[in-house]
């Protein structure tokens, strides 16, 4: 199904090592490859300090790796670039602007002339659900209308492959199932085949489920498994339950050690 | 569903935010430069009338002018007929004339003193800033210019005055510089602390977005630094008009210090006190000005509103 796409990332043996502060080398990811379709969903869970976070600074650039080779859309990367947006763990919406200002700032940086930006950035308020509040400050959202806004920043500047590092992970239950509801609409808005390629660091299980076209897992820098999520979209919470789904999640929460209720005695990790 | 869903978040979200920032609501236009330029004095002047502020001030008058009834008026004028004195004095002292001044008059004199203060803050500034961001961002140039003027902040600044009047003589130019030092050192501390501060996550982000080193500096680090960098030069302004005054009276042939020093020799504690009252009540109209701009240029930042001074 997937093959007919063209092969947006492409990352073949990456490595990165740190030298920590007492001198000692620490492998953050191990000799990772894989290769993403444009379109695709992907999900890429494991413990904390799993390397998977390292992971995506490199792919947005923001990190050389060690060892490797990234590429995106066919080129090789240097450097962050407007063709691969990121969603950061903590809110990094610029105090200093309007919520307006801010979602137009990457089409500002590209010369893009100010009423067309400004229509732009609009058009993804009102995705997100923020029309309402376009002139106000940052201070005055909340922590989910903060990342509404980094979610409406990093679609309206149009790269094609967009990632997001536990971007939901310090919000409120319902809150963070609202943003996966506002996540994947962005994501279907312009027809299936205009989909565009989204990386999501996550460490919750039902998160990855929920939203993924396939989940990738990691492990002490290392990738053990890559799991296709085939259920129909739009998913419901019926969708979890479907039994595919729940041998998914067994599979998942193996990996992560914490699968103390399989029945059969197959828990070994 | 997926509609009920949309709209309860945005109602809870909405929620939040009417009780994160309660009496601020988010959705109605903020009013443009004309509101704030029309409720500028408006608040000022509610501050002028706050009833505790009051309290304090007529108080101490109230001791002045009943210590200034015990003892006779060449140790402690009173309070009245020092205001008098200054709004006599204010566009017309023939007597300041004999001593050689060019305007005698502390209008005159006031203006001078202004002027420099001006000149000194403004150029002081400009270097502090400057070398705090950019020092800030490269470690090397740190390296180098940190034990400067970490030296320079430690030295007494008015002792160089001596040195300034050898080199510069009494012009107008020994008290600016004297001045000038002050402020760079101030400012360059702030300038460099809140460009520290900054975290670096919005220029990951900026960088991720497409921006580049001039638009990561014109678009983050100034307007981010912006509110901290007017503190500290609300702060280097209170100091510079004591400093220039003082600069004055050590070498000068006008400006308030001058007329200061002029008065002391004549023992004129009348007038002396009149000089004081109209640097003091100038220094504190500016600073008005001043804390009220870096009101305005924190909007952004509820943190720093109305909470320097």
């Amino acid at each position: 199904m997937t093959d007919t796409q063209p092969r947006m990332i492409e990352l073949a043996h990456v490595s990165r090592r740190f030298r920590r502060a007492d001198g000692q080398q620490v492998s953050a990811v191990n000799d990772v490859s894989f290769i993403i379709p444009e379109g695709e969903f992907v999900c890429l869970v494991g413990p904390s300090g799993c390397g998977k976070s390292t992971l995506l600074q490199m792919l947005a650039g923001l990190l050389e790796p060690s060892d490797g080779d990234i590429a995106v859309g066919g080129r090789q990367i240097s450097g962050p670039g407007p063709d691969r947006g990121m969603v950061f763990q903590k809110d990094s919406v610029f105090p200093w602007m309007r919520v307006i200002d801010n979602v137009e700032y990457g089409l500002k940086c590209r010369g893009i002339a100010p009423a067309e930006r400004r229509e732009i950035a609009r058009t993804y308020l009102r995705h997100v659900g923020l029309s309402h509040v376009e002139r106000a400050w940052p201070r005055e959202l909340s922590g989910g209308m903060l990342k509404r806004v980094a979610i409406a920043t990093v679609f309206a500047n149009g790269g094609r492959v967009l990632m997001l590092d536990e971007p939901f992970g310090a919000l409120d239950y319902v809150t963070r199932h609202q943003l996966h509801d506002v996540l994947l609409n962005l994501w279907n808005a312009d027809g299936e085949g205009r989909r565009r390629t989204v990386l999501f660091v996550t460490h919750d299980v039902d998160e990855a489920l929920a939203l993924a076209d396939r989940i990738t897992v990691f492990r002490a820098g290392d990738q053990v498994d890559d799991i296709p999520v085939t259920a129909a979209r739009p998913r419901t919470t019926d969708s979890l339950l479907l039994p595919d789904m729940v041998a998914i999640k067994h599979k998942l929460l193996r990996h992560l050690g914490l699968d103390h209720a399989a029945p059969g005695g197959e828990a070994a990790a | 569903m997926a509609g009920g869903e949309q709209v309860a978040a945005r109602v809870g979200d909405a929620v939040k935010t009417a009780a994160s920032v309660a009496g601020s609501p988010v959705a109605t236009p903020r009013t443009g430069g004309a509101g704030h330029a029309l409720r500028f004095p408006l608040r000022s002047l509610a501050a002028a009338v706050d009833p505790l502020r009051l309290v304090g001030l007529v108080l101490v008058v109230a001791i002045w002018q009943a210590v200034a009834a015990a003892v006779p008026p060449i140790i402690l004028p009173s309070p009245v007929s020092v205001a008098r004195r200054l709004a006599t004095d204010f566009l017309d002292a023939p007597s300041l004339s004999y001593y050689g001044l060019t305007n005698p008059n502390l209008y005159g004199n006031l203006l001078y003193t202004t002027q420099n203060v001006a000149i000194a803050v403004t150029v002081g500034a400009a270097i502090g800033v400057v070398a705090g961001l950019f020092t800030a961002r490269f470690r090397l140039l740190r390296a180098v210019i940190d034990p400067i003027m970490m030296t320079a902040g430690t030295v007494p600044i008015l002792i160089a005055a001596p040195f300034l009047l050898i080199w510069f003589g009494v012009g107008r130019f020994s008290a600016v510089s004297l001045v000038v030092f002050y402020v760079v050192v101030i400012l360059y501390l702030f300038a460099q602390r809140a460009a520290g501060n900054l975290n670096p996550i919005y220029e990951d982000f900026a960088r991720t977005l497409g921006a580049s080193q001039r638009r990561i500096v014109l678009d983050l680090l100034i307007p981010a630094t912006v509110p901290e960098i007017l503190g500290g030069l609300r702060i280097a302004l209170a100091g510079a008009w004591g400093l220039e005054a003082v600069a004055e009276l050590l070498g000068s042939q006008e400006g308030v210090g001058k007329v200061l020093e002029v008065f002391a020799g004549a023992t004129d504690t009348e007038g002396i006190m009149a000089c004081l009252l109209m640097l003091g009540l100038t220094a504190m109209v500016v600073d008005t000005i001043a804390g009220w701009l870096v009101r305005r240029a924190a909007r952004w930042n509820a943190g720093l509103t109305g909470e320097r001074s």
